[in-house]
């Protein structure tokens, strides 16, 4: 790779960056700890009064928050709404991608593991390389900007 | 609405520029997933959530008291990769606190962190040493099969890899405080390789 090639790596990383730190676009999930934290920051006073002793598990909290969508605050029910959608869109992508990416894994890195080596597959190659759909899937699992933190 | 949103831009710049700083205090879902990965262990465990379930019992019926006199080892759990996080939920009950809420959500990035793909994991709940010792083995099963449960539904681990046991008040981190809220804990440790995968990325559990 070339300094100026470096340079210009460098440049997009530091604008992936930007945007996936500061962004609330549609075009990221958040991690599971951001978004759970947001539940927790944004609809405090509504769980202490509404689901008390309510366990987050096995879908009762949102069923919950569900039952009482209509006495919320406003500001819960926006970020609740946000973090239950970021939450499955986020699990729905780590399941999938094994499926979703399998032709650009197989066009790119001339396997098809479904395992491990998926992630560094993936990392190897220009965003731009990948198919629509599997650079998307990719997004949304978290993978590409926790690579980049590590 | 409109400072709502400035404020929260305003926050996001600050917290962008205080990344590195925070890093080293919230709990990260990285650092979780690295200890949990670091001893390369294809080693198994050799005991079942079962047996440990039964040495807690016997503990409590082979050395009587209101405390432990000594505490359970486990001696081939202590060579295994593990991660403990400190958990709050309501007072006898397996209702994990909203201020815990992100830490279980650190666990659950974790648990989805790739260098993690395949592995299973024992979700050992302590408690600390309020209550009976009986009443708190069965407690903190509860509240460990309430985290499995969070990890299920809704972030989506495979329940395949993770089990429950209460360890109750049998190992607490600080016998000198036994009421203390470090006691009251989550133990996660890598238990080795659940499944392996094929040529074609399908899954199957390890021979």
């Amino acid at each position: 790779m070339s300094r100026a090639e470096r340079r210009q790596a460098s440049i997009f990383l530091a604008i992936v960056f930007i945007i996936g730190g500061v962004g609330t676009s549609i075009a990221q999930t958040m991690s599971y700890a951001d978004a759970v934290q947001q539940l927790a920051t944004a609809c405090g006073a509504d769980l202490r009064k509404y689901c008390k002793g309510v366990e987050l598990g096995g879908g009762r909290l949102k069923g919950c928050l569900d039952a009482n969508q209509a006495r919320v605050s406003p500001q819960c029910q926006e970020t609740r709404l946000a973090v239950y959608a970021s939450i499955a869109r986020r699990a729905a992508a780590q399941r999938d991608i094994g499926d979703i990416c399998s032709a650009d894994i197989n066009r790119l890195c001339g396997t098809s593991h479904a395992d491990a080596h998926l992630v560094e597959c993936l990392v190897s190659v220009a965003p731009v390389a990948l198919s629509p759909q599997c650079n998307q899937t990719f997004t949304d699992t978290g993978w590409r900007t926790e690579r980049a933190q590590q | 609405m409109k400072p709502h949103y400035i404020s929260a831009a305003a926050a996001g710049i600050f917290a962008l520029a205080l990344t590195a700083a925070v890093a080293q205090n919230q709990l990260s879902s990285g650092q979780i997933a690295n200890s949990l990965a670091g001893v390369t262990n294809d080693a198994r465990l050799d005991m079942t959530a079962v047996q440990i379930r039964q040495a807690v019992l016997d503990n409590i019926r082979d050395y009587p008291g209101a405390l432990p006199p000594r505490p359970l080892s486990f001696p081939q759990l202590a060579n295994l990769a593990q991660f403990t996080v400190e958990v709050e939920f309501d007072f006898n009950s397996a209702a994990i606190r909203p201020e815990s809420y992100q830490a279980v959500g650190s666990i659950a990035d974790a648990l989805h962190n790739p260098i993690l793909l395949g592995y299973g994991f024992l979700v050992i709940g302590h408690t600390d040493s309020v209550g009976g010792r009986q009443y708190n083995v069965g407690l903190s099963q509860r509240r460990a099969e309430a985290i499995v449960a969070a990890m299920v539904d809704p972030f989506g681990v495979n329940p395949a890899i993770l089990q429950p046991v209460g360890m109750g008040e049998e190992q607490l981190r600080d016998p000198k405080h036994p009421t203390s809220g470090v006691n009251r804990r989550v133990q996660l440790v890598n238990i080795g390789k659940k499944f392996c995968f094929g040529r074609s990325g399908e899954q199957f559990a390890c021979p």
